[in-house]
């Protein structure tokens, strides 16, 4: 009996020593970090004192937004609109190389394809590897412009961020969470929480590079929901410069390639004014690499922004509520009778009671049976509301 | 060991799965060859549109097509008669009574059951490389990210995926060994390892269940073509090789277990 039992043994050890092992590496990357402790508004500074300009890594998105995860279809018309929903939803990785402001390439690799977008100077290359096509945009030249200097140019990054944080205080509740480690990398954590209950945001939450001051990684938490509704991150990050011949792109021999040239700056300066100078605003500065977070802090800042702007930005737009809570209205016919007939938009949206409903974990949309639409990061009920009060 | 795979590869069957294998690119080249229409992108298998253009892409289709069932089937038979061939014809007894010792058999076996893994892989590679060469132009290969590679470099890259696709197998192979040692008959432990390897790529493929997906040892199986990108992206051939390793290991383990104990009555 012993014989057999010790015969036994090393079969019952060598699984155990793996799960052992399976379980304890994680746990060891997510080692408790411990850095000097920084108030929200220093580590606010830190991002805008960020001066990182070459970097390569690789970044992972999740998204349970809970919505049906669409066809991707192969070809046709409708492609770019499904792409863009398609990276919403699911889960993607990309690898992002950048070099200075005019030297970047993102890769998504999907399974089996990828699609990748160079920038080389004025010259940008979109490439897909699915059905081998490649867009070729020419940038205007933009070094003979004068941008159009934001507000806070004068203002140190600290004064900055003591500013923004005062403006969105009223509405959110900034604090600095524990510190943590991402890609490898001791960050502090950044959280903004909304004031209200009202809202499906439960919390945003910002991991800070503590050497350099780069966002690391983005999350948005939804009410009731454990996993982030919306997770951006770096899962690997080194501030090398990369390989210069990464960003030199010529389109593979046999790819359908179109050529489109932006038109002249100076036509679309105008309208670009106020937004610029909002993104710099919201940007403080930073030369921030990651495009995608740069769109959600500016998301954030228009957010804690809105209920100053009123009902300004677009004519027939109204916004109401405040704060987190505030729920945006487009008049009617802002959606066509056609549009609302789509099989595609009643495949994603439900019949509710005075119209469709667009739900998601973090914003819901209603599209009335008028044609009105209603959509804040609100429950349902709140968005009826304010569809039979209006 | 030498006898061992000269057993292997003297047998009728193993010379008639390595040339179902070869013809799989075969079929593919001559089918798009034929064709009247060239092949709009996106349609049929991935890189399918890309091998009238390179006949090096012919390999690559040809092992997307295999890597789900072909190498599967042919590898589960292999590893399934491993232990239970032996048995099923009686001979496992004699084998046992030289003086080898049950471990040093068991070793031999699975390494059998690996260079069989790296045969059929490197099978469908060069037969691809060969079918896409006599039919197709050759030059410089597309990569995923777009940028292009040379012949030599795309060689090398080819036999890098002909390696990570091993490397993948050896995984199914160590659970074809553990299920070999459980029974008499050849025919249901290879039916069995093949039934396993269906059954991991059907639980890969339900959203429900992704918290397990990274355990499954068919997860990393389509990700060769991390390969295929300009810069090389080894992080899925690491997270493989791991993965595969951890697999080896338990169903190693489990395989000794029951084989030292077992009682061997033929």
């Amino acid at each position: 009996m012993t014989r057999r039992l010790r015969t036994w043994l090393p079969v019952a050890v060598v699984p155990a020593v793996v799960i052992v092992g399976v379980l304890t590496v994680p746990l060891q990357a997510g080692a408790a970090v411990d850095l000097p402790d920084k108030t929200p508004a220093q580590v606010l500074a830190m991002i805008g004192d960020s001066n990182v300009t070459a970097l390569s890594g690789t970044i992972e998105q999740t998204s349970e937004l809970g919505l049906p995860s669409l066809p991707s279809t192969g070809s046709g018309a409708d492609a770019s609109a499904s792409s863009a929903l398609e990276l919403l939803t699911g889960s993607h990785t990309a690898r992002i190389y950048l070099n200075g402001p005019d030297n970047v390439r993102v890769q998504i690799m999907d399974r089996l394809a990828e699609r990748d977008l160079v920038r080389n100077a004025s010259d940008v290359w979109m490439y897909n590897s699915k059905d081998n096509t490649a867009l070729h945009v020419t940038l205007p030249d933009t070094t003979g412009m004068t941008r159009p200097q934001p507000d806070g140019a004068q203002q140190t990054p600290a004064q900055l961020a003591e500013r923004m944080l005062a403006s969105i205080d009223p509405s959110t509740a900034v604090t600095v969470g524990k510190d943590t480690r991402v890609a490898g990398r001791t960050a502090y954590e950044l959280r903004l929480t909304p004031r209200t209950d009202a809202t499906l945001v439960g919390e945003v939450s910002i991991a800070v590079d503590a050497e350099t001051g780069m966002p690391l990684r983005v999350e948005v938490q939804a009410r009731g929901q454990s996993a982030p509704a919306f997770s951006l991150a770096f899962s690997r990050l080194s501030l090398d410069a990369p390989n210069a011949d990464l960003f030199d792109f010529t389109p593979p021999a046999g790819a359908k390639v179109e050529e489109k040239t932006l038109p002249d700056p100076s036509v679309i300066h105008d309208s670009a004014i106020h937004d610029s100078a909002m993104r710099d605003k919201a940007m403080t500065g930073t030369k921030m690499p990651a495009t995608a977070e740069e769109a959600k802090k500016l998301l954030e800042e228009l957010k804690a922004e809105q209920p100053k702007n009123g009902g300004g930005m677009l004519p027939g737009v109204t916004v109401d509520g405040t704060g987190w809570a505030s729920v945006v209205e487009l008049p009617a016919g802002t959606v066509t009778a056609d549009l609302l007939a789509n099989p595609l938009l009643a495949q994603v949206t439900e019949s509710v009671d005075g119209g469709r409903l667009l739900s998601t974990a973090l914003v819901n949309v209603l599209v009335t049976d008028d044609g009105r639409v209603f959509a804040g990061s609100v429950p349902a009920e709140r968005l009826q509301a304010a569809a039979v009060g209006g | 060991m030498v006898s061992e795979l000269t057993v292997l590869f003297r047998r009728r069957r193993t010379w008639a799965m390595l040339l179902a294998l070869a013809a799989v690119p075969v079929l593919i080249a001559v089918a798009v060859r034929l064709a009247s229409s060239p092949v709009a992108p996106g349609r049929g298998p991935p890189f399918l549109d890309r091998v009238t253009q390179n006949g090096l892409f012919v390999a690559i289709t040809a092992m997307v097509v295999c890597i789900p069932l072909f190498l599967p089937l042919t590898i589960g038979v292999v590893a399934g008669d491993t232990i239970a061939g032996e048995a099923g014809l009686g001979t496992l007894r004699y084998l046992l009574v030289a003086p080898a010792g049950r471990v040093r058999l068991l070793i031999v076996k699975y390494a059998g059951a690996a260079v069989f893994c790296l045969a059929a892989t490197l099978t469908v590679a060069v037969s691809g490389a060969a079918i896409g060469a006599a039919l197709f132009p050759i030059g410089p290969v597309t990569l995923l990210s777009g940028d292009m590679i040379g012949v030599g470099e795309s060689v090398l890259r080819s036999l890098l995926i002909a390696g990570y696709v091993t490397i993948s197998m050896l995984g199914l192979s160590a659970i074809g060994l553990f299920i070999s040692t459980l029974t008499e008959v050849p025919v249901g432990a290879m039916a069995a390892t093949i039934v396993v390897s269906v059954v991991a790529q059907v639980l890969d493929a339900l959203p429900q269940l992704d918290w397990l997906h990274p355990w499954l040892f068919s997860h990393y199986w389509l990700d060769f073509a991390d390969l295929l990108r300009q810069p090389l992206e080894w992080t899925s051939f690491g997270n493989n090789a791991l993965l595969q390793g951890g697999y080896l290991l338990v169903f190693g383990a489990l395989a000794y277990g029951r084989f030292v104990t077992k009682d061997i009555l033929s």
